[in-house]
C-alpha cells in the first residue's frame, strides 16, 4: 500500500515537472523565433505613428538583418525611404549580448556619420512608440523570468529586470504562442503595477517556413499615442555580406538590397 | 407707505413671513456650486478661450504649478548629492499626485539630454537618471543642464543655486488641492539647506479663490460685528440695534440663497456679495434709528413716531436704494459673466434690503415694549458732541460758502490730475497682500529663473513642412533674440532651440555649429535624430507633427497686464519692421495673455458701466427732484467722491485692477445716498419754513447728525478689512471708508454752499406753478442720451441674458420713478 502511495506521489512529481517546461527555455525559443529567423533577412517596414489627437505620421524604411550567431550578436541596417526629406538616412546597429550595442547614424544632408548611443535601449525608435529594444530584442539574460500561467494557447511569463537602472518599466509580461513561440502580446508595468505600454502582434504569416510577425502595434497609455508597423516583402536567407553593415555602405547604400 | 402701514399693523406676521422666506433661501445653500477660476471671467465661448484650449490641445500644453527649490548655503547650490536626492524623490512623489500629468512633468530627472559621448559620438541620456553620489556627478549634471538652451533658466538657474519643477495639471481648479499635497510631500524634506517655493498662475488663482471664500466667511461677519459695536455706542439699546443687524443677515442669506437657487455658480466675484450687502443694508436703518430717536422725544408714541419717521424718510430711502440698485444693476452691461451675476444679485439684495427696511424694522420696533425705548432721551444727550460737530459744520458751510466752493474746485482740479495718472494693470498674484507666501514665492522664483508666467505666440502657416525651412526658423529665432534684447520676457523657448542644440551636438559640439542648419532636409534630419531620444514627444510642444504650426513659449517674470502688453507691443513692433519670409498667422495664447484680455475687457466694461450708471442715476435724480438743477446738484458729492478716490489711486501709484474696477459701482451706488437724504430733507423743510438759512439750520440738526453717524459706523466698521490677507478685501475696507467720508464731507460742506449760492434758481418753482419746459427738455435729452448710450454698447459688446433682465429692471425702475415722482407732486 505504502509503495503504491509513494509511486503515485512520484508520478505526480514527474508529471508536474514534465508539464512545466523550463521558463528559460521558452524565453530562449521565443527570442530565437522572433529575432533570429534564418541567417539573414530583409523587410520593408511601414510605420504609422498616431498621436492622441489622431494625427498620423508615416515612415518607410528597409531593414536588413544578419545574425552573427543565433541567439547572440546581430547586425541591422535600416535605410530610410520616407518621409522624403530623410531619404537615404541610414541606421546601423551592431547588437551585442555582453555589452552595449553600437549604433551609427548617417545624415545625408549633413554628410555626417555619427555614433549614436544611449545609456539604455529604451529610447524611441525614430519617434515611434517602439523603443530600440523592441526592434532588436531585449537580452534574455537581463531579466528574471517567471511562468505566471499556461493555457492551451499561451505561456504567460513575467520578466523582472535584474537591474532596474535607467529603465522606464518595473517588469513586463509576455504572452508566448505555444505553436509558433512568437510573443503575441507584451505588457509593460511601472513600479506602481500600472500598465502603461503594450505591444501586440496583429498578424502572423508563414514566410519561407518561418513564422513571422508581419503587423504589430505599440500603444503608449501615458500619452495616448500608438504606432503600427507593417512588414512587407519579407525575405529570408538572402545572403547578405558583412561589409554592408559598415560605414562605407552608409554613405553608399547597397542598391541591390534596397529595391 | 402702505407696505410700512401693513407691517406696523401686523408686526408678528411680518417677522414670521421674513423668517420663512429667509429659511427657504437658506435651505438652498447645500446646493452651492463654487468656481474659483478667474478664467471664467470670460464666457466659455469667448474666442481667446476657445483658441487657448485649441492651442493647449494641439501642442499638448498644460497649465502648470511651479515648484522652486533653492539652496543658497552650499557652494554648488542645489547641485550637491543631498539636495539632488531630495529633488529626485520629490519629483517621483509629485508624479503620484492625482491630477498631475506625470508624463509631462518637467524636472531634472524627467528630461532627456543630448550631449557628446565618446569620440564622434552623440549620446541621448536622462539628465538625471538617478540621484548622483558625488560632487563631480552633480557638477556634471549642472553643466549639462546649463549647456542646454531648453533647460537653462527654465529648469536650472544660471548660478546653479536653484532648480524648478514645472508640474502640469489636468485642471486649474485642482491646483490648490495639488499644491497642498505638494506641501505635504515637502514636509519630509524640510530642515535642510533647501528652501521650497510654490507658485504659478493656477496656484495663485485657485488659492485666491479658496481664500476669497474663507474671507467671505470671516470678513462679512466681522464687519457686521463692528457695525453692531459702533451702533451700540451711538444708540445704546441692543434690542433696537439688533434689528438692522438681522436685516443685514437676512439680506445676505436671501441673496446668496437666491443666487444658488437660480442655479448660478458662486464665482470669486459673487463671494464678495455679502461684504457689499452688509453696509448697504445697515445704511437706511441708521437713518431710521436716528430719526426715530429724534421724533420719539417729540411724539412719545411708538406707532405714530415710527409712522412719522418712515414718512419723512420714505422717498429718500426709496431713491437711495434705487440708485444703489442702478449702480450695481448696470454691471449687467459689462461683458464679463461673473460681474454681471454679481451686479444683478447685489441689486436684488439692495432692493430686498429696502423691502425689509420698510417692513421688518417698523415691525420690530412695534414689538419692542415701550418701556425700553423710554430711556432714549438720556442716551441722546450722551451723543451731544456729534450734534455739536454737525452744527459747526453747518455754520461753516453756509457762512463760508465761497471758500468751500473754491476749495472744492481746487480739489477737483487736483483729482483730475491724479486720475490722469492712473495706470491700468492687474495680476492675480498681486491680489495677495505683500508677504503672502504665494507672492514671496513668485518674487523669489522670478528672480532666479526666466519666469513663471507663461504666454505662447502661435504661428500658423497653413502649409505642411513650413517649419523646417531655415528661413522661417531663422525668423523665429530673430524674434526670440529681439524679445530677449528688449528684456520684456525672461526667456523664450521654441523649436529653433531644439534644432540648434541637436545640430550643434551632431556636428561634434563645435561652437561654430551653434546655429540652425542651412537647408530644410538638414533640419528634418536633425528633428528625426532628436526623435531617437527618450522623449521624442517633447518636440510636439513646440511644433505640430506636420510642421505647419509652431509656437514660442514665453517665460515672463511678471504676470502684470502692463508687462504682457509690453510684450505684445514688442512683438508687433518686430513684425511690422521685419515681415515674415512666408505668410504666417500670429496669435496669442497662455494664461497670462488670457488674464490680460479679460482684465482689459473688464476695465473697458467697467468704465462703460460706470458712465452708464452715472447717467441713469442722474436721470433718476432729475425725476426725483423734478428739476435738472436739483438733479445736477445731487450728483456733486458723488462726482467728487469718484474723482477723489480714483485720483488717490492714481497719485499713490496703485494700479486700477479688478477689485478697484468692481468697487466703482459701489462708489456710485453709495455716494449719492447722503445727497438724496439731504436734498429731500431740505426740500420738505423749505416747504414749511420758506427760508433757506432756517432750512439749513434745521437740516444740520437731526438729519445731518444721522449722516455723520452713518459715516462713522460704516467707515470705521470696515477698517478691520485692511488686515485681510487679500488685496480685494483691503480695497473694500479702504473704499468703504473713503466713500463714506468723501461723500459725507461732500454732502455736508459742499451741498449747503451750493444751496446758498444757487438758492434763487433752486427754490423758484415752488412759489409759482409754471410750465417747466426747460426742465422737460433737459430731462428728455438726458433720457435719450441714456438710451443711446445703452444701445451703443450693444454694437460693441455681446448680448447676454442678464442684459435683457437688467433692461427690463431698469425700465421698470424708470417707470416707477416717474410714477412716484407724480405722486410726490400731488402730495406737495
Amino acid at each position: 500500500m505504502k509503495r503504491i502511495v509513494l509511486s503515485l506521489i512520484l508520478l505526480e512529481l514527474v508529471g508536474q515537472v514534465c508539464a512545466q517546461p523550463d521558463v528559460g527555455e521558452i524565453i530562449e525559443k521565443a527570442n530565437n523565433a522572433t529575432y533570429y529567423q534564418a541567417d539573414d533577412g530583409r523587410a520593408v517596414v511601414k510605420m504609422t505613428i498616431t498621436d492622441s489627437q489622431g494625427r498620423e505620421r508615416h515612415r518607410e524604411l528597409i531593414m536588413l538583418r544578419k545574425d552573427v550567431e543565433d541567439g547572440k550578436d546581430q547586425k541591422y541596417y535600416a535605410y530610410f525611404v520616407e518621409p522624403e526629406d530623410v531619404r537615404d538616412m541610414v541606421y546601423i546597429v551592431h547588437k551585442h549580448i555582453d555589452r552595449d550595442d553600437d549604433r551609427w547614424l548617417y545624415l545625408p544632408s549633413l554628410d555626417l556619420v555619427r555614433r549614436v548611443s544611449a545609456t539604455d535601449e529604451r529610447s524611441s525608435f525614430v519617434g515611434s512608440n517602439f523603443v530600440y529594444e523592441d526592434v532588436s530584442g531585449r537580452g534574455v539574460n537581463e531579466d528574471i523570468h517567471k511562468l505566471l500561467k499556461e493555457d492551451d494557447n499561451y505561456y504567460v511569463i513575467k520578466n523582472t529586470p535584474k537591474n532596474t537602472q535607467n529603465l522606464d518599466f518595473a517588469y513586463w509580461i509576455v504572452y508566448i504562442d505555444k505553436n509558433t513561440f512568437l510573443p503575441v502580446k507584451a505588457e509593460y508595468y511601472d513600479d506602481k503595477d500600472k500598465l502603461f505600454r503594450t505591444i501586440e502582434a496583429l498578424e502572423l504569416r508563414d514566410i519561407q517556413g518561418f513564422n513571422t510577425i508581419v503587423r504589430e502595434k505599440a500603444v503608449d497609455l501615458r500619452n495616448g499615442g500608438n504606432t503600427e508597423i507593417v512588414f512587407e516583402d519579407v525575405d529570408y536567407n538572402i545572403g547578405l555580406s558583412d561589409d554592408i553593415f559598415t560605414e562605407r555602405y552608409m554613405r553608399k547604400p547597397p542598391k541591390k538590397w534596397l529595391r | 407707505m402702505w407696505l410700512v402701514r401693513l407691517a406696523i399693523r401686523f408686526p408678528k406676521s411680518t417677522i414670521a413671513l421674513c423668517s420663512i422666506i429667509t429659511i427657504i433661501m437658506t435651505l438652498q445653500f447645500p446646493k452651492i456650486k463654487i468656481d474659483t477660476d478667474p478664467e471664467n471671467m470670460l464666457s466659455k465661448d469667448e474666442y481667446v478661450r476657445v483658441f487657448n484650449d485649441k492651442v493647449k490641445k494641439k501642442f499638448s500644453l498644460y497649465d502648470f504649478i511651479v515648484l522652486g527649490i533653492i539652496n543658497k548655503k552650499d557652494k554648488n547650490g542645489v547641485f550637491n548629492p543631498v539636495s539632488l536626492k531630495k529633488i529626485f524623490e520629490i519629483t517621483e512623489k509629485i508624479k503620484d499626485i492625482d491630477g498631475v500629468i506625470a508624463y509631462e512633468l518637467i524636472s531634472l530627472s524627467t528630461k532627456d539630454n543630448i550631449r557628446q559621448g565618446g569620440l564622434g559620438e552623440v549620446l541621448f541620456e536622462w539628465l538625471m537618471a538617478k540621484p548622483p553620489s558625488n560632487e563631480d556627478e552633480c557638477i556634471f549634471i549642472r553643466d549639462e543642464a546649463l549647456d542646454n538652451p531648453l533647460f537653462k533658466n527654465t529648469i536650472v538657474s544660471e548660478d546653479g543655486k536653484a532648480i524648478c519643477i514645472f508640474i502640469p495639471i489636468k485642471a486649474k481648479d485642482l491646483s490648490y488641492k495639488i499644491s497642498k499635497k505638494i506641501e505635504d510631500i515637502l514636509k519630509f524634506y524640510k530642515g535642510g539647506d533647501e528652501k521650497f517655493y510654490i507658485t504659478g498662475l493656477p496656484v495663485s488663482e485657485d488659492t485666491f479663490g479658496f481664500e476669497m471664500f474663507k474671507q467671505m466667511a470671516i470678513s462679512a461677519p466681522l464687519a457686521g460685528l463692528f457695525v453692531f459695536l459702533i451702533m451700540l455706542l451711538f444708540f445704546k439699546r441692543v434690542r433696537l440695534i439688533i434689528s438692522p443687524m438681522i436685516v443685514a443677515i437676512i439680506v445676505v442669506l436671501f441673496t446668496m440663497g437666491l443666487l444658488i437657487w437660480s442655479g448660478n455658480i458662486v464665482h470669486i466675484m459673487s463671494s464678495m456679495i455679502p461684504i457689499f450687502l452688509v453696509p448697504i443694508s445697515v445704511l437706511d436703518s441708521i437713518h431710521i434709528m436716528s430719526e426715530f430717536y429724534h421724533n420719539y422725544q417729540l411724539i412719545k408714541d411708538k406707532r405714530n413716531c415710527i409712522l412719522k419717521t418712515m414718512e419723512n424718510l420714505f422717498l429718500s430711502m426709496l431713491y437711495t436704494s434705487l440708485t444703489t440698485t442702478a449702480g450695481f444693476g448696470s454691471l449687467a452691461f459689462t461683458p464679463i459673466p461673473p460681474v454681471q451675476i454679481f451686479g444683478v444679485f447685489v441689486a436684488i439684495g439692495v432692493m430686498w434690503a429696502w423691502v425689509l427696511t420698510m417692513t421688518f424694522i417698523p415691525a420690530w420696533i412695534m414689538l419692542i415694549n415701550e418701556g425700553s425705548i423710554e430711556g432714549f432721551k438720556i442716551a441722546e444727550i450722551g451723543n451731544g458732541i456729534l450734534s455739536k460737530i454737525s452744527r459747526a459744520i453747518g455754520k461753516f458751510s453756509y457762512y463760508r460758502y465761497k471758500l468751500v466752493i473754491v476749495i472744492t474746485t481746487v480739489i477737483i482740479a487736483i483729482s483730475i490730475w491724479g486720475i490722469l495718472r492712473i495706470q491700468v494693470n492687474d495680476n492675480p498674484t498681486r491680489w495677495f497682500a505683500r508677504g503672502h507666501r504665494i507672492r514671496v514665492a513668485d518674487e523669489v522664483l522670478n528672480n532666479y529663473f526666466g519666469g513663471t508666467y507663461p504666454a505662447y505666440i502661435v504661428f500658423d502657416s497653413g502649409k505642411e513642412g513650413v517649419f523646417k525651412d531655415p528661413l522661417v526658423l531663422g525668423y523665429i529665432q530673430r524674434l526670440q533674440e529681439y524679445l530677449a534684447s528688449t528684456g520684456v520676457v525672461g526667456k523664450s523657448n521654441s523649436i529653433t532651440d531644439i534644432i540648434r542644440k541637436v545640430y550643434y551636438e551632431l556636428m561634434g559640439g563645435e561652437p561654430q555649429y551653434n546655429r540652425l542648419p542651412n537647408n530644410p532636409k538638414a533640419v528634418a534630419q536633425c528633428l528625426i535624430s532628436y526623435e531617437n531620444s527618450h522623449k521624442p514627444d517633447d518636440l510636439w510642444h513646440f511644433v505640430t507633427p506636420d510642421l505647419s504650426e509652431a509656437n514660442i513659449w514665453l517665460q515672463m517674470k511678471s504676470g502684470d497686464n502692463k508687462d504682457m502688453y509690453k510684450v505684445i507691443q514688442a512683438v508687433n513692433e518686430f513684425i511690422s519692421k521685419n515681415p515674415p519670409p512666408v505668410e504666417l498667422k500670429l496669435e496669442w495664447a497662455g494664461l497670462t495673455y488670457i488674464n490680460y484680455i479679460w482684465q482689459k475687457k473688464m476695465v473697458v466694461g467697467m468704465l462703460y458701466s460706470l458712465l452708464g450708471s452715472f447717467g441713469i442715476v442722474l436721470i433718476m435724480m432729475v425725476f426725483l427732484f423734478r428739476s435738472p438743477l436739483w438733479g445736477f446738484i445731487s450728483m456733486v458729492p458723488l462726482t467728487i467722491t469718484i474723482l477723489f478716490i480714483y485720483s488717490l489711486i492714481g497719485m499713490f501709484g496703485k494700479y486700477y485692477d479688478m477689485p478697484i474696477a468692481v468697487l466703482s459701482s459701489l462708489t456710485l451706488g453709495l455716494s449719492v445716498d447722503f445727497a438724496i437724504h439731504m436734498l429731500q430733507r431740505v426740500r420738505t423743510i423749505y416747504a414749511v419754513r420758506k427760508d433757506v438759512l432756517q432750512t439749513l439750520d434745521e437740516f444740520f440738526g437731526e438729519p445731518s447728525y444721522a449722516i455723520i453717524k452713518n459715516i462713522v459706523v460704516i467707515g470705521i466698521a470696515f477698517f478691520p478689512l485692511l488686515l485681510s490677507p487679500l488685496v480685494p478685501y483691503k480695497t473694500v475696507g479702504f473704499f468703504m471708508f473713503a466713500i463714506m467720508f468723501t461723500s459725507g464731507i461732500g454732502t455736508l460742506f459742499i451741498m449747503p454752499s451750493l444751496v446758498i449760492s444757487l438758492k434763487r434758481h433752486m427754490f423758484v418753482y415752488s412759489e409759482s406753478v409754471r410750465c417747466n419746459s426747460l426742465n422737460c427738455i433737459i430731462t428728455s435729452l438726458l433720457v435719450s442720451f441714456g438710451i443711446a448710450f445703452i444701445l451703443h454698447k450693444y454694437r460693441i459688446m455681446s448680448f447676454h441674458m442678464l442684459t435683457a433682465i437688467s433692461i427690463v429692471i431698469v425700465s421698470i425702475l424708470t417707470v416707477l420713478c416717474n410714477f412716484i415722482s407724480k405722486r410726490c407732486k400731488e402730495g406737495v
